[in-house]
């Protein structure tokens, strides 16, 4: 270790951090409370029934209108059904896919495994890398960026995006051999990222299938496809 | 009266949904989450929200934690990750700073052996520097050194290769040693 790494490690012993809160504690209260998001293996007919239930007991009160609809977590994507979409400017032209790489330095660049359709037709897809989370994000563009035809975006982290629809949006559960999630197709729907360095756009997005796989890893597929033919390139990924 | 339960033990239960077993973990590692949420954000109350957010997230995601694998490196891999985006949601530096009593240390008292690398002054320079880096060098150098965490750990911590780790480092050593240059001038 060179003089100036002992010095880094000196200086933490003189760092000045506050003192330790009870997590414990709150993190206990926090579980209790069941204040998550509810995972997606519950039932999803039966959060479409509460939520039915629940709309219209509490849209007067909006302060609690997002803490009900704020439900369904599918590995890196919440998403929350409001009554009305936001008025927001649309991202025009730019997908918030990043740089365009090698399929060799996106997997260089993350630590997840990144998976390609293997799919007739899908197996070439123009790659592409941007730090919208601390983790990474690969995206598959199929088409021009002007025009995707369709787009496959994969990362790896609990929570990190939004995804806003419609009360009219129409989500099913789907699942695969080693992944669940939902399958979104209907009304329109945003997705954005909470909290992020720079504001991203709100995109507006096609019909989306929303997967968590077995290796923690999420899998959005959008585009105007059908929910089978979404399912197949998913399935084809390897 | 029974032998106390082993980190493995207290995983299983707690991925059975015992949250009086998790609630021993979380006490375990809560040091060093909220003081890896602390360096990452710089401020009290964001790393209190972002330990505490990533507790409970890491709850619910036990059950992609691999049979014995590290369950510290994971967690903190949680933690870093929510530190981060509060770090970005709140759009400023995270920059830290020395005890009090470190910081006016200086002059005419013998240094002790462990003060004998730098004074009080140059302590003070070379965090200042830190804090300069770019946030993707200063996030690695504060695991590897401030938290005295493995290449490895560091590597799972922040999401990233260990030789993104090591390069970062690095660049973030070498960008060090040109500050404390330019500060002697």
């Amino acid at each position: 270790m060179s003089e100036l790494e002992l010095a880094l490690t000196q200086i933490a012993r003189e760092l000045d951090y506050p003192e330790t809160p009870d997590l414990t504690g709150a993190v206990r209260r926090r579980l209790a409370e069941g204040r998550r998001p509810r995972s997606w293996r519950r039932p999803l007919v039966l959060l479409l029934a509460a939520l039915a239930v629940a709309v219209g007991a509490v849209l007067a009160v909006p302060q609690a209108r997002s803490a009900v609809l704020d439900w369904l977590g599918i590995g890196a994507v919440t998403i929350r059904q409001v009554e009305g979409l936001p008025e927001v400017e649309l991202a025009t032209g730019d997908l918030g896919v990043g740089e365009r790489v090698s399929l060799a330095e996106a997997r260089e660049r993350v630590r997840f495994p990144v998976r390609v359709p293997t799919l007739p037709g899908y197996e070439d897809p123009n790659v592409y890398y941007a730090e919208p989370l601390p983790t990474g994000q690969v995206s598959f563009v199929y088409g021009s960026l002007d025009k995707p035809q369709l787009l496959i975006t994969q990362v790896s982290a609990l929570g990190a995006l939004e995804k806003l629809v419609n009360t009219a949006t129409r989500i099913e559960r789907v699942s695969t051999d080693d992944a669940s999630g939902v399958w979104i197709e209907g009304e329109r729907h945003f997705l954005f990222y909470p909290g992020a360095e720079r504001e991203e756009p709100f995109r507006l997005v096609g019909n989306t299938l929303v997967l968590e796989r077995n290796d923690g890893v999420t899998v959005r597929i959008e585009a105007d496809i059908s929910k089978e033919q979404a399912l197949r390139i998913a399935e084809s990924m390897r | 009266m029974g032998r106390p339960l082993t980190e493995a033990e207290l995983v299983e239960r707690a991925k059975r949904g015992d949250q009086d077993a998790y609630g021993d973990l979380v006490h375990a590692y809560q040091g060093i989450a909220f003081r890896t949420a602390y360096l990452l954000t710089g401020n009290a109350a964001d790393a209190e929200e972002a330990a505490q957010s990533a507790f409970v997230k890491a709850f619910y995601a036990l059950g992609r934690f691999r049979p014995g694998a590290e369950l510290r490196p994971w967690l903190l891999r949680i933690v870093a990750n929510e530190a981060r985006n509060r770090r970005r949601s709140a759009g400023r530096r995270a920059n830290l700073a020395l005890r009090a009593a470190a910081a006016v240390t200086s002059g005419g008292a013998a240094p002790s052996p462990e003060s004998s690398l730098l004074d009080a002054e140059r302590q003070s320079d070379l965090l200042a520097a830190v804090n300069g880096l770019r946030e993707e060098e200063r996030d690695v150098v504060a695991c590897r050194y401030f938290l005295e965490l493995s290449e490895a750990e560091t590597a799972e911590a922040l999401g990233l290769r260990k030789g993104t780790v090591k390069s970062r480092l690095s660049r973030a050593l070498e960008h060090l040693r040109e500050r404390m240059e330019v500060a002697d001038v």
